[in-house]
């Protein structure tokens, strides 16, 4: 019998329980959603750069390493695996604008890769293993034949296999660029094998130059010929110099790791831990957005969940006094009754975390899977779905709570005899409120005297209805501001900062002088950047020379600094680091020399944390560097290549790869506005159909008196539209807050200053009041329906 | 001058498969200025019958007229404005509204009828100035049935209907209520229809209706009612 009744109460509490089950399923499901999408980024990428050997030191010299530096640093204690490796971006001859990063791994156990298609790894092979996904875009299939430019030679071969890499997972040409565009850039293995005989092929060229250059005839210039000028040692020794780089394999400390190879080597070598390289760091950036993302919004629509099923289970069980006072004459034992209700908590709380988990997944899909979000960003070959292990707790945590919302909800309406619960629920004393005492009280209409007393007599539903619209607008402000912060981030790179058309990337080895001599060619700035070491921390030295006004240093208002010669600038971010006028002392990466230098003013780097320097001025201070890119509004094309270029950027193209970054922001911005407008909805509906019943008895009492329906369900709205207003004035600014703190511990190396549009906020405004006035108007309808002579009929 | 109609008015509930007929082709006039009582068993349709001339409910068949106007027909909205401006209600359960105080509960009035009494007035004349800014729930159950007669004259309706207004009250209080109800309706000239289990009070009227399952037995007039002290209580 209790069973049917379970049900039949439950039917006819059916806008309640489908609300709450409603609300409880999009704060599970958005919170699963969220926190299993940077758990699932852990493990998927953690197991992918495990298959991959993926290295987790580099350690860079620009003179290079020997076969004999690499065994001494193999020997050190701690250093599982290490080989020498190479990794450089090279442009595929034939092909306008595309470019590959082109990696060697000498001895192919760490930084390797997993073959989707095509032959295996083999160290004979004369082959191209070449990115699949590049591949794809770019129609190129196992087989055909691949020709890049190095070092001026054409390095020539079949792709005989296609590859995804962890060394690759983010195919980037630099830090500079956001997202991967397989149109433009991929990546290629080759074994070293190939890569002596590419370098065996250029020295032979500039062997022949210098034949030439002694009158030899042309025609007796050849292979043989040049061949004898250098020995296979000769070409060792060039190649030492191109293995620019050791990957390693390893648990040691960076410290330790430091000391040993220094010890080892006799000389200081850069070593760069993975958390330093692009594809590591972005993918625990990701993971840590998420985390950041999966601690704030989610808990808040949880907590809304349960805030709204406590004030919901407790208006239940009041309104079931009567109910629950019968059973208890009908000899029903206490027991029997709590254990009745309380199964409605249990049976929201399994129904509504079932079908949140479900949604959960499916969020964490939407972003985690090859067709998700991640799907353009990441490239790897499994994508699965994680459950952080804490969300397990969570989940078990919310039914129990559930279920004691409402037992306690019960055991309330419980305390006392039967004849107590017989008697009917009276509603709190009246007390007169502050706002009583001011004069013009007495002026205001009964609807407004009305409203204002309930919603003081109701202060608990009150407060939650504001809870909603808060909540609702801070995840409208959240959503559509992040966005807004993004698109002003994006204009502030393209239209402040940047006023060039190519970024033409320098090798890493090029000499200054003849750098200083491209760059005056083609007519461009250039800038030079490196690592510092500033009070322990490693930032950026950018030596910049920028007359032409094609790479502009900006000021907190977006204002060009015409840099002076007299001193560094500081990026806002290092702003605590010293005052105007105050010096710093920093010292070049890997070297003891210190410099001292007095800070003249600060700038807005949004890439990097950065010490911003004019050439003259690094001269002053003797420091060395080298140009690492020259920007000129040159195109392309017009830039004739040389040994000196190792890449040029399109700055149209730059700013494309952006664009898909702003879709996944879009698309994050559509779920937040959607759940935002669904919890509001589902909020205030909710409490504005307790509202209703609870007043239900005065509403027909009005009725009886003569107003007519309309100006009844008025007064239903104006309290909805008060409360709005109240919601929307305190969650603007909380929605900014939240806003900042979300940019504060999301920012990670770029710099992004809160930018909110004025239509974010009118969007944010219009859509809540939207909300509020559309559940004001559904509930005002229901007005409609009182049967006064019901509703009178009983005792108050 | 009649000033009520009832002409063959049949309410009928449907519940389940069968019919119930609470009014059962019940026809009658009333007129203006009286007092009149309405006596019957429980279940008889003495408070449809109020309901429907309250224009809280519509008639399933038959036509009632109040004042020349035909009132079965209206329109939610009309039959709003018709509550509004002629008819006042007194109920066994107070109906205040909680959240407000005595005089706004008796102030509200002026909001939907335009000839509507002084509130402060109102309230002086049902005694009880001073608790003029009390809340409904610090007043004992007379003080608000008094406050609720207050609100129910201050619209200066042409008709009082009472159910049972003494009903929830000890006798000492009802009979208390009830000389204020009269002497009001008297003083300001109201016809007045109250529905009872009070045989004493049927004394004191000019017509006397008897209801029994849904069927008028008996529509007595007295041509001279006693007044509220001749009666024994
Ligand atoms: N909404 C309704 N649905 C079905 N039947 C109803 C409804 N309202 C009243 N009735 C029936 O109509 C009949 C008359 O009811 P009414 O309330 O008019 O009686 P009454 O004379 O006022 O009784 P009491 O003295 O007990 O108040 C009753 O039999 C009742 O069961
Ligand atoms: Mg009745």
């Amino acid at each position: 019998m209790l069973i049917r009744k379970l049900f039949r109460t439950a039917w006819s509490y059916k806008a309640q329980f489908i609300s709450m089950i409603i609300m409880i399923t999009l704060g599970m499901g958005i919170f699963l959603g969220f926190n299993m999408e940077w758990r699932t980024i852990e493990v998927d990428t953690g197991n992918f750069f495990r298959d991959t050997n993926y290295a987790d030191y580099r350690l860079y010299s620009e003179k290079g390493f020997t076969s004999d530096d690499l065994q001494k640093i193999a020997a050190i204690d701690g250093v599982d695996k290490a080989t020498r490796y190479l990794t450089v971006n090279l442009d595929i001859k034939g092909e306008k604008n595309k470019a590959l990063a082109l990696d060697v791994s000498e001895d192919f156990n760490v930084s390797t890769f997993l073959v989707t298609d095509g032959a295996g790894y083999d160290a004979n092979s004369d082959g191209f293993w070449l990115s699949d996904k590049f591949a794809a875009a770019n129609d190129y299939t196992v087989g055909d034949t691949l020709t890049l430019e190095f070092q001026g030679v054409a390095l020539s071969g079949d792709i005989v296999g296609l590859i995804k890499s962890g060394e690759h997972m983010i195919c980037v040409a630099d830090k500079n660029q956001l997202m991967p565009d397989y149109n433009t850039f991929g990546f290629a293995y080759i074994t070293p094998k190939k890569l002596k005989s590419a370098v065996e092929a250029k020295m032979k060229d500039t062997a022949a130059e210098e034949l030439k250059k002694t009158g030899i005839p042309d025609e007796f210039i050849d292979d043989s010929l040049s061949k004898l000028l250098f020995t296979d040692k000769d070409i060792d020794k060039v190649l030492d110099q191109v293995y620019a780089q050791i990957n390693l394999i390893s648990d040691m400390e960076k410290g330790a790791l430091e000391d040993a190879v220094k010890e080892r080597l006799g000389r200081t070598i850069m070593v760069t831990p993975k958390d330093d390289h692009v594809v590591y760091q972005e993918a625990m950036g990701e993971a840590e957005e998420g985390k950041t993302m999966g601690s704030v919004l989610p808990v808040l629509f949880l907590a809304i969940a349960i805030l709204t099923m406590v004030t919901t289970m407790h208006r239940i069980a009041t309104k079931e006094k009567l109910q629950i006072g019968t059973l208890k004459a009908l000899g029903f034992k206490n027991r029997r009754i709590l254990r009745h209700y309380t199964s409605y908590g249990l049976f929201i709380g399994l129904v509504g975390t079932g079908i949140g988990a479900l949604l959960g997944l499916g969020i964490c899909k939407l972003v985690m899977s090859k067709n998700g979000m991640m799907g353009t960003y990441f490239d790897m070959p499994d994508w699965s779905a994680a459950v952080p292990t804490f969300c397990y707790p969570v989940m078990a945590g919310t039914v129990i709570l559930l279920t004691l919302i409402s037992f306690l909800s019960v055991r309330q309406q419980l305390k006392g005899t039967a004849a107590d619960a017989l008697r009917p629920y009276s509603p709190k004393k009246m007390r007169k409120m502050l706002l009583e005492r001011f004069p013009f009280w007495d002026k205001m209409k009964f609807g407004t005297k009305w409203n204002l007393r309930d919603l003081s007599r109701h202060k608990s539903r009150s407060a939650m209805t504001l809870f909603g619209i808060v909540g609702c607008m801070i995840l409208m402000v959240g959503g559509l501001g992040m966005r807004d912060t993004m698109a002003g981030f994006l204009d502030l790179l393209d239209s402040d900062i940047s006023n060039y058309t190519t970024k033409v990337n320098l090798v890493d080895n090029a000499e200054k002088k003849d750098a200083l001599k491209l760059a005056d060619e083609i007519g461009g700035d250039w800038e030079s950047l490196s690592g510092i070491s500033l009070d322990g921390d490693t930032v950026s030295l950018d030596v910049i020379h920028n007359p032409n006004n094609m790479l502009n240093v900006i000021d907190e208002d977006k204002k060009r600094i015409e840099l002076s010669d007299e001193g560094v600038y500081l990026c806002l971010r290092l702003k605590d680091k010293a005052k105007i006028g105050d010096t710093i002392t920093f010292s070049r990466y890997g070297s003891s020399d210190t410099y001292t230098a007095k800070v003249i003013g600060y700038n807005r780097a949004i890439m990097t944390e950065s010490v911003t320097m004019t050439d003259t001025f690094a001269d002053k201070l003797g420091i060395d560097y080298t140009l690492t890119a020259i920007y000129t509004d040159k195109s392309a094309d017009e830039i004739s290549s040389s040994e000196l270029i190792a890449g040029k950027q399109d700055k149209a193209q730059l700013m494309e790869t952006f664009n898909s970054f702003v879709q996944i922001m879009d698309s994050m911005v559509v779920i937040l506005v959607v759940a935002a407008v669904i919890l509001g909805i589902v909020v205030l509906y909710n409490l504005g159909i307790m509202s209703y019943v609870e007043r239900s008895r005065e509403l027909a009492t009005l009725k009886v008196l003569g107003f007519r329906n309309r100006s009844i369900g008025r007064l239903l709205i104006s309290q909805n539209i008060w409360l709005t207003v109240i919601g929307v004035i305190i969650g603007l600014p909380a929605g900014v807050g939240v806003l900042q703190w979300l940019l504060a511990a999301l920012a990670g190396e770029y710099e992004m200053k809160l930018m909110l549009g004025g239509l974010t906020y009118a969007v944010s405004i219009l859509l809540t009041f939207g909300v509020s006035l559309l559940v004001g108007l559904m509930v005002a309808r229901k007005n409609k329906k009182i049967d006064m002579v019901e509703a009178l009929k009983g005792a108050e | 001058m009649a000033i009520v109609q009832f002409e063959n008015v049949t309410k009928a509930y449907i519940s389940g498969d069968h019919e119930l007929k609470a009014l059962n082709d019940v026809s009658f006039t009333l007129d203006e200025g009286k007092f009149v009582v309405i006596l019957g068993p429980s279940g008889a349709g003495k408070s449809t019958l109020l309901n429907m001339l309250g224009g809280l409910d519509s008639p399933s068949e038959g036509t009632i007229t109040v004042g020349g106007r035909d009132i079965s027909t209206l329109s939610d909205n009309e039959l709003a404005d018709y509550r509004a401006a002629t008819v006042g209600f007194v109920f066994q359960f107070y109906n205040l509204i909680p959240t407000l105080t005595v005089y706004e509960n008796v102030e509200l009035v002026s909001e939907i009828s335009k000839d509507a009494l002084d509130a402060k007035q109102m309230v002086a004349e049902v005694g009880l100035s001073d608790h003029l800014h009390n809340f409904p729930s610090e007043l004992s159950g007379g003080e608000q049935q008094r406050i609720s007669i207050a609100r129910a004259l201050a619209k200066n309706p042409k008709i009082l209907l009472c159910d049972e207004p003494t009903g929830a009250l000890d006798s000492e209080t009802g009979v208390m209520v009830l000389k204020l109800l009269l002497r009001m309706a008297q003083n300001y000239g109201k016809t007045i229809v109250i529905v009872t289990h009070n045989q004493s009070i049927a004394k004191m009227a000019d017509v006397v209706i008897r209801v029994k399952n849904g069927k008028i037995r008996s529509i007595e007039e007295q041509a001279d009612p006693m007044s509220a002290d001749e009666v024994e209580w």
